[in-house]
């Protein structure tokens, strides 16, 4: 008798046991449905986020237009880092190809965007950066393919390194060679296990010739840069890397710098203006950068600094060394964003998006005399979504915006020509 | 031996139970939101933190806010996290920084210009942001790093 009910109670407890297992178990994995924010406490209101895998719900989407005028498009959506083609100038795209899928550990910060480069050989190179671990420590991971972005290999770490490294920037040079730029934070990471006190991260750089199967040891072009915004870079006449980043200065000013980097390495640290943004903060707003074929440095940036706010101009006829006055692009007191630069020969063509209240909207400032005078600021697009940053390219003499949408889809538009 | 490892057993199930019970509702924000979030004090001084678990200033700042929460019960202050991530991952920085009862929201929209738009149309979304609503309901924006000092002398003044 004893036995018995000591043998049931045992029975009860083993039940109350596995439903309590159980329980948990169905929670965790409805709190793993990260789209459905199922493990939330009973959300008021319904989930307005675009939940597929597809450009459609994208949230940044990089073009890279090939020699023979082929689009190749990555994008960010979900989690899940993809890729397609596109024969006829993004109207329509090859199914896409899923490179990598991290929930919600892809980076998805408003300067995060795949890059996506390809060589005169039909190699496509992708970097993106997810993050890797519970302290938010990221990863720069690469993907290579061979057959002209049709299949890719496994995604690979970049360095080697626990620390965390982020955003990256890639340029394929004229020799087929690939440029990688990034923020990379193992010095701060370092100083902080010595408990000294160090801010943001560190702008890393490396190459590879060999389609980016394999990169040189990484160096570093700046010991102190802002953790949290895109690197800009372009290649000069003499296809040499010229870098745009938010450094922080003395007295923790995150103000704008450029920088040479070439075969001997990186060139000494230029202030692009002074405009004094003593700030502890994450902007999430990195510069652009455009050489021209005179090799003028061109520089659009956003900054909140003392002495100026907004989105800013400026150009360099010495490689950084000094730079002209900076001058803002879009109107004072609009909402001004997300400037992005293209160059060729003397034009120069600047983009940026404004916000209303009601729209987003992309404009379009030329220059045909090498950034010393411009066009008023055209408008060129809008939507009354989600958008991403307006980008440039260019197809053979045409100028192209490159403008993910979501409630009026990708938009690949000609804004210009090369005379 | 059975009847200790029952108990044990017992123990397990009830911490579980008690575990599961515990999460702190984190509250939806969205487009639409902000001028019943301002009301939400009733005219009482109103700190509003934006913050989020990708930004490394935010997440050494987020313990002391915390410590300001400890030794200030009364201030009205609102968290919002911004960053697309999962409510596993917010909850840990929010205990970390014993702000799990704290009145927490999470964006249910992209954190973008239109969500920011009628918070603060000049606000790029720089974080951390900390909105202090006073009593007049008068806005002003701080963005970066937050004076404790500062912040307890202007929500007490303004009580």
């Amino acid at each position: 008798m004893k036995k018995s009910i000591s043998t049931s109670l045992y029975t009860f407890l083993a039940k109350t046991l596995l439903w309590g297992v159980l329980g948990a178990f169905t929670q965790a994995n409805a709190q793993m449905d990260h789209s459905s924010h199922a493990g939330m406490s009973a959300p008021s209101k319904p989930n307005n986020v675009c939940q597929g895998i597809g450009l459609d719900c994208a949230n940044a989407a990089t073009p890279f237009m090939t020699k023979e005028g082929k689009l190749l498009l990555a994008w960010a959506a979900s989690g899940v880092v993809s890729v397609a083609q596109s024969m006829d100038g993004g109207k329509t795209f090859s199914p896409a190809v899923k490179i990598a899928e991290h929930g919600k550990s892809l980076d998805t910060g408003s300067d995060a965007r795949p890059q996506i480069v390809a060589d005169s050989k039909g190699n496509v190179f992708l970097a993106y950066a997810f993050f890797k671990d519970a302290n938010w420590n990221a990863q720069i991971n690469t993907a290579r393919s061979i057959d002209g972005g049709n299949t890719f290999t496994i995604p690979e770490s970049l360095v080697q390194d626990s620390s965390s490294q982020r955003f990256p920037s890639v340029l394929i040079k004229p020799d087929n060679s690939i440029f990688i730029s990034w923020i990379d934070k193992r010095l701060v990471a370092a100083a902080k296990q010595n408990s000294v006190s160090r801010l943001g991260g560190a702008i890393a750089y490396s190459s590879s010739i060999d389609a980016g199967k394999t990169f040189q040891t990484e160096r570093f072009a700046n010991e102190s840069s802002c953790e949290c915004c895109r690197i800009g870079a372009s290649l000069d006449p003499k296809s040499q890397v010229a870098i745009a980043y938010r450094a922080i200065f003395p007295g923790g000013i995150r103000d704008q710098a450029s920088q040479v980097i070439n075969s001997k390495g990186a060139g000494s640290i230029q202030r692009v203006a002074d405009d004094d943004w003593r700030t502890d903060a994450c902007p999430h707003h990195g510069p652009s950068i455009a050489v021209s074929g005179s090799g003028k440095f061109h520089v659009a940036w956003y900054t909140q600094g003392a002495k100026r706010s907004g989105v800013f101009y400026a150009n360099s006829i010495n490689q950084g060394a000094t730079y002209s006055k900076p001058t803002r692009a879009g109107a004072e007191g609009e909402n001004v964003a997300r400037p992005y630069l293209l160059a060729s020969g003397n034009q120069v063509w600047m983009v940026w998006k404004e916000f209303d209240g009601s729209y987003s909207s992309i404009y379009l400032k030329q220059s045909n005399d090498d950034g010393i005078t411009w066009s008023e600021g055209k408008f060129i697009s809008k939507t009354s979504g989600y958008s991403d940053h307006p980008l440039l390219l260019k197809r053979d003499r045409d100028i192209l915006l490159s403008w993910l949408t979501r409630e009026d889809g990708y938009q690949l538009l000609q804004v210009g020509n090369i005379q | 031996m059975k009847k200790y490892w029952l108990g044990f057993a017992l123990f397990v199930v009830l911490l579980m139970q008690v575990a599961k019970a515990d999460p702190i509702p984190m509250k939806p924000y969205q487009i639409g939101d902000w001028s019943s979030l301002v009301k939400s004090a009733n005219g009482a001084p109103l700190a509003i933190h934006f913050w989020g678990v990708t930004c490394p200033a935010c997440v050494k700042e987020m313990p002391k806010w915390g410590a300001f929460l400890k030794s200030n019960p009364n201030a009205k202050v609102i968290f919002i996290q911004v960053d697309d991530v999962t409510p596993e991952m917010m909850q840990k920085m929010l205990s970390k920084a014993g702000l799990e009862t704290a009145n927490n929201y999470y964006l249910a929209a992209p954190f973008d210009e239109r969500l920011r738009y009628e918070i603060d149309p000049k606000w790029h979304g720089e974080t951390p942001t900390t909105i202090l609503i006073d009593k007049n309901g008068k806005p002003i924006r701080k963005t970066g790093l937050i004076n404790f000092q500062t912040l307890s002398s202007l929500m007490r003044i303004s009580t």
